[in-house]
């Protein structure tokens, strides 16, 4: 097996292509230099930016330091959204509605706001029912606009 | 090719050193130097010429720009064959297993190989195999192998690079190296079954 193997070492390039191979060598490495990618000219601008700069190099590391304790403050301070919280009631009738009682306790309720006056009643105190003039409470019932006498 | 190792690595040092100064002619030699070899590892990798052409225009390409870095801990020997395995891995996992065919100009010295002429007439020319149809399925069989496996054969069955070497380039164990030559020779024995039966 060895041996069957050993023969493609006889696979070759074609003629010349050890010659031609430096010359292509040279040619690309000139295309590279008159054709940066944008990642080497990036690393050149970041390069040239910060030998200006002139800051000491502890300085870059104090920088990351503080970056990296300010953001695990920030993460910590962050309050925690609190889900509001869902309660399902689900109602349920006791009984059907057409059972439910209706009860009419105060007849004159149901007259015409414009016939009603509402008297002070007799919890409130005696002086102070004169202060405050009667009030017209607006009742469910719409208004009668007809005349009440028609001759 | 085993006489490439033994080339002086002072030369190299020295070579190196020179790069490292700012002299680019001295890179020029070594790449003159490690061409035909790195040439083999590659494209024994990728069975393709013009991919091996621009990956190893980037192997060096990528070494010079790195040279700066190279402490010499290793030999550039296995520093610039460590560069080309890493960048050859890497490309054959972009490159997908697209299957390419051999180069169809083989070397004229083939035909007059002991090696040769014992694998594939035997003494028997009715049983003879042509060149094409040998390297077509050895080539069949090596693109079946992972790419762990096929470097190994590669540097080890066609370059004869040493298992200790072997192990340096790829930061594994001598033990592991074994293991694996072994494992890629059992499957290139069945997958060149029927040429063995021939």
């Amino acid at each position: 097996m060895h041996k069957v193997i050993k023969l493609k070492r006889y696979e070759q390039p074609p003629e010349g292509y050890y010659e031609d191979f430096l010359r292509e060598f040279h040619r690309r490495q000139r295309a590279e230099l008159l054709n940066p990618s944008l990642s080497t000219l990036l690393l050149e601008r970041l390069s040239g930016l910060f030998s200006e700069l002139r800051v000491p190099a502890m300085a870059f590391a104090g920088a990351a330091a503080v970056a990296v304790i300010a953001s695990i403050a920030i993460i910590r301070e962050t309050p925690r959204q609190e889900t509001p919280r869902v309660h399902s009631v689900s109602y349920t009738p006791t009984m059907p509605y057409s059972q439910v009682p209706v009860t009419i306790q105060n007849v004159q309720n149901m007259q015409p706001v414009s016939l009603r006056v509402e008297m002070p009643t007799s919890s409130k105190p005696q002086g102070g029912s004169m202060l405050f003039p009667p009030s017209y409470l607006l009742q469910a019932r719409p208004a009668n606009h007809e005349s009440p006498l028609s001759f | 090719m085993t006489a490439d190792l033994d080339t002086p690595l002072n030369n190299d040092k020295e070579l190196v050193a020179r790069t490292q100064g700012g002299d680019p002619g001295a890179f020029d030699e070594l790449i003159v130097k490690y061409t035909p070899r790195l040439y083999g590892l590659v494209y024994h990798m990728t069975s393709n010429h013009e991919d091996t052409n621009d990956l190893l225009q980037d192997i060096f390409s990528k070494a010079y720009r790195s040279m700066a870095n190279f402490r010499g801990n290793s030999s550039f020997y296995t520093w610039m064959h460590s560069i080309a395995v890493n960048m050859t891995i890497n490309f054959l996992k972009k490159r997908n297993r697209r299957q390419h065919p051999s180069l169809n100009d083989p070397d004229s010295n083939i035909e007059n190989d002991p090696d040769f002429i014992a694998a594939t007439s035997k003494g028997d020319p009715t049983k003879e195999v042509s060149i094409h149809e040998l390297q077509k399925k050895l080539n069949a069989a090596m693109q079946k192998l992972s790419h762990d496996h096929r470097i190994v054969v590669t540097m080890f069955d066609i370059q004869g690079v040493p298992h200790a070497e072997i192990a340096k380039i790829l930061k594994i164990s001598e033990g592991t190296v074994r293991s694996r030559l072994f494992y890629a020779h059992r499957q290139l024995q069945n997958s060149l079954h029927e040429f063995k039966k021939n």
